[in-house]
């Protein structure tokens, strides 16, 4: 069987609006969270600490020339970064229209990111209506389907947090199937007051910057973006830039609670454990984990467990959340493409706001931007409903 | 890649659950069809509480699917937007409560992937889990997915299945969005109807999946999927899934028809009969399920008891009279919204 190589990616999220932003600032320990973007209507929106992508939804739309009515934020910030993505593969109008072609994408909040009119609608608000065929996850995939054409397979998951990283190993699956020969596959999430209160009413949210796998975090920041990556069978990748290949993905339920892990990281052990058998590779193979690490209580110090379960001494790692919070559905797609710059570049990004291991576990991620020799780097996404899911990317 | 269907449960708006009663018509009220509820012995009067309609029932069809089985490989789980209802009472409070003081309950109850973990939850399931939720292909991308998972692990058994809610937001949007009809429209004379939308529907179907023939109900033989308009695509489309999967000198001995009563659906669904040797029955089911996202999972669960003998097709399915005796084919053709359409061939095992 052919590998499978990434050929091209696409990211907007708080600290780029292209793969090249995100990199700069990666290297230099830019964040993307402030106080004070505006661009959602939430009372916390200036109070609590985001990660905004600071471009308004009407700058969006005129950005991508999209004039049709109904398309949300959601949807706009994933066409943006699937232009990137496949302007950067330089795929062909005819290979983006041919059935060959699969789309899978993810998203959490979907076009529930319009909270207000979606209450409006609900409520005796018959006039304006614009919106009221997009409230669904679908609606986004099924917009970038027919703006370009596309007839090959399309799929739309949500596994909540981990749900991008599903569509990357659904679309790998969809090439080793033979159901597509090259797959777009990412996920995209907006900041909506829908998704600020219901992690507000968990009472996870921190009221400053996140500060990931450190002894006192106090929650997460909620972020938004989109990412793509267009994956391609080797054979198919001809002399294009490749980027990594995507070498082993691994899902598992923890089965244990609807919104928080287990004490003991069943669900976590078991997506890495079996993303690396899927790779064929044994835990000293990981050069690199680009953790969940989102800064809560929980995640955090369960993470960390079933890590040193499966790895004992941990290699390098961190979580990237403090650069760009938690986009949601977007999130592995983001982290994805970070972790193909880890490969791409050879060097690892820091773990901002990190100052004193957690008591009891003592493990420290990285701090400081380092070049570093990276074959290969796992990426980790623990979602809602013990929804947990490993990616393996390797130096192609 | 295709699959057997060793067992399947249905909860539906018909007696579907238990014992089978599908010749009598329960009436749709209020231009919608909800589901008869059966008791729910698995569960305890605390988890039912908090369960969302579309968690309960979905859990309720595929927990005595488990109960006698090899815990399965995996939980594959479509639906459009399960859990919307919840979503909704979130929704109210942070407008109603102004963002603050808000209880998270709804929350987490509210996010469509609550069906597949909360059933991995009660049967301590550890598996691969996932939930599609791309609309009217929310459960043919489950089917293709567990297909694939079948290819990959031959040995293995899953679980599948389609669910979807009837909530007063989904509701209200879909009939603002005029996908439910606005004048009042009683199941039994859906097909008469000659406007625009259909009937509100729900249902949950669940699938015990597997390689292995013995005891089989049926045999997932193909499945499709489609995104266009145009009528002329979607039919040259059907035709090639049926050259390309009916098995020589076989034909298609039942339509199930998704036929729902829009009269802008109403022609992808003449040009799928054209595509059959005339006089090939066709049932229709929308009149027993309402139109829903994942209504073809209702329409497999209808043909796995066709085929296996479990049950014969009622009067009140067929579209004109016919003798439907043999039935060893079956062909599932489904569009929602007219943008998305599906085919799935459904055989005898």
């Amino acid at each position: 069987m052919d590998r499978i190589l990434v050929t091209g990616m696409g990211v907007i999220s708080a600290i780029g609006n292209s793969v090249d932003e995100n990199h700069i600032a990666l290297v230099n320990g830019k964040t993307g969270i402030i106080k004070g973007g505006g661009n959602f209507p939430s009372r916390y929106a200036g109070i609590l600490p985001f990660a905004e992508v600071l471009m308004s939804t009407a700058d969006l739309r005129a950005r991508l020339h999209v004039t049709e009515p109904g398309v949300t934020r959601t949807t706009l910030m994933a066409l943006h970064a699937f232009n990137e993505a496949i302007a950067n593969a330089g795929l062909t109008d005819a290979q983006l229209t041919a059935d060959d072609t699969a789309l899978v994408g993810a998203t959490t909040v979907g076009g529930m990111c319009l909270t207000d009119e979606l209450y409006a609608n609900t409520h005796g608000d018959h006039e304006n209506i614009e919106y009221v065929g997009s409230y669904d996850y679908a609606s986004v995939n099924l917009f970038i389907q027919s703006h370009y054409k596309m007839t090959g397979v399309v799929n739309t998951m949500n596994t909540a947090c981990s749900s991008s990283a599903n569509a990357i190993m659904y679309g790998c699956r969809l090439i080793k199937n033979g159901l597509a020969r090259r797959v777009i596959v990412g996920g995209t999430d907006s900041l909506a007051k829908f998704t600020v209160n219901g992690f507000n009413a968990l009472r996870i949210l921190s009221d400053e910057a996140c500060t990931p796998f450190d002894e006192n975090r106090k929650g997460l920041n909620l972020g938004e973006g989109a990412a793509f990556l267009v994956l391609e069978k080797e054979a198919d990748a001809g002399d294009k830039k490749v980027y990594a290949a995507v070498s082993g993905y691994g899902n598992a339920n923890d089965a244990y609670h609807p919104s928080s892990l287990s004490p003991g990281g069943d669900g976590p052990y078991l997506a890495m454990k079996s993303a690396l058998s899927n790779a064929n590779l044994t835990p000293a193979d990981i050069d690199f984990i680009n953790a969940h690490g989102t800064g809560t209580e929980n995640n955090d110090e369960v993470e960390s467990r079933a890590m040193l379960n499966l790895f004992g001494a941990l290699p390098n790692f961190a979580s990237t959340k403090g650069f760009t919070g938690h986009t949601l559905g977007a999130a592995s797609a983001i982290e994805a493409v970070y972790s193909i710059l880890n490969i791409d570049r050879q060097e690892l990004y820091p773990n901002l706001n990190f100052k004193q291991p957690i008591t009891g576990i003592g493990v420290q991620p990285v701090v400081a931007y380092k070049p570093a020799k990276i074959n290969h780097v796992m990426s980790n996404s623990f979602g809602f409903g013990g929804n947990c899911t490993s990616l393996i990317f390797s130096k192609a | 890649m295709m699959f057997y269907i060793n067992k399947t449960n249905c909860i539906s708006p018909q007696q579907t659950f238990g014992d089978i009663d599908i010749e009598q018509l329960h009436a749709s009220v209020d231009n919608k069809l909800k589901v008869l509820e059966p008791p729910y012995p698995a569960f305890t009067a605390n988890a039912i509480r908090r369960m969302s309609k579309s968690t309960r029932m979905g859990c309720g069809a595929a927990l005595p699917l488990l109960a006698d089985s090899t815990q399965p490989d995996g939980i594959i789980i479509g639906t459009q937007v399960s859990g919307m209802e919840e979503n909704g009472k979130f929704l109210n409070q942070i407008i109603e409560y102004d963002e603050d003081m808000l209880t998270p309950g709804n929350f987490v109850q509210g996010t469509p992937n609550t069906i597949s973990s909360q059933i991995a939850l009660i049967s301590n399931n550890k598996n691969y889990n996932i939930t599609h939720v791309h609309r009217g292909l929310a459960f043919e991308n489950a089917v293709i997915d567990t297909a694939m998972l079948l290819n990959e692990s031959p040995q293995s058994t899953y679980l599948l299945g389609g669910v979807d809610e009837i909530c007063a937001n989904n509701h209200t949007l879909d009939t603002l969005a005029d996908w439910f009809k606005k004048e009042d429209c009683a199941n039994n004379d859906l097909y008469k109807s000659n406007t625009n939308g259909s009937l509100s529907g729900e249902g949950a179907a669940m699938f015990y999946v597997s390689n292995n023939k013995t005891n089989a109900l049926a045999q997932l033989k193909a499945i499709t999927t489609i995104h266009n308009t145009d009528v002329d695509v979607v039919k040259e489309h059907i035709r090639n899934f049926l050259l390309q999967n009916l098995p020589q000198g076989e034909k298609i001995d039942l339509l199930l028809s998704g036929e729902n009563g829009d009269k802008r659906a109403l022609h992808y669904y003449t040009f799928c009969e054209q595509l059959l040797d005339s006089g090939t029955p066709v049932a229709r089911f929308k009149h027993l399920c309402g139109e829903y996202p994942t209504a073809s999972s209702f329409a497999l669960w209808l043909a796995c008891n066709f085929v296996s003998g479990q049950a014969t097709v009622p009067e009140h399915m067929l579209k004109k009279a016919a003798k439907v005796s043999a039935l060893k084919n079956i062909l599932i053709y489904n569009t929602h919204k007219t943008a998305q359409h599906s085919c799935m061939l459904v055989s005898i095992p």
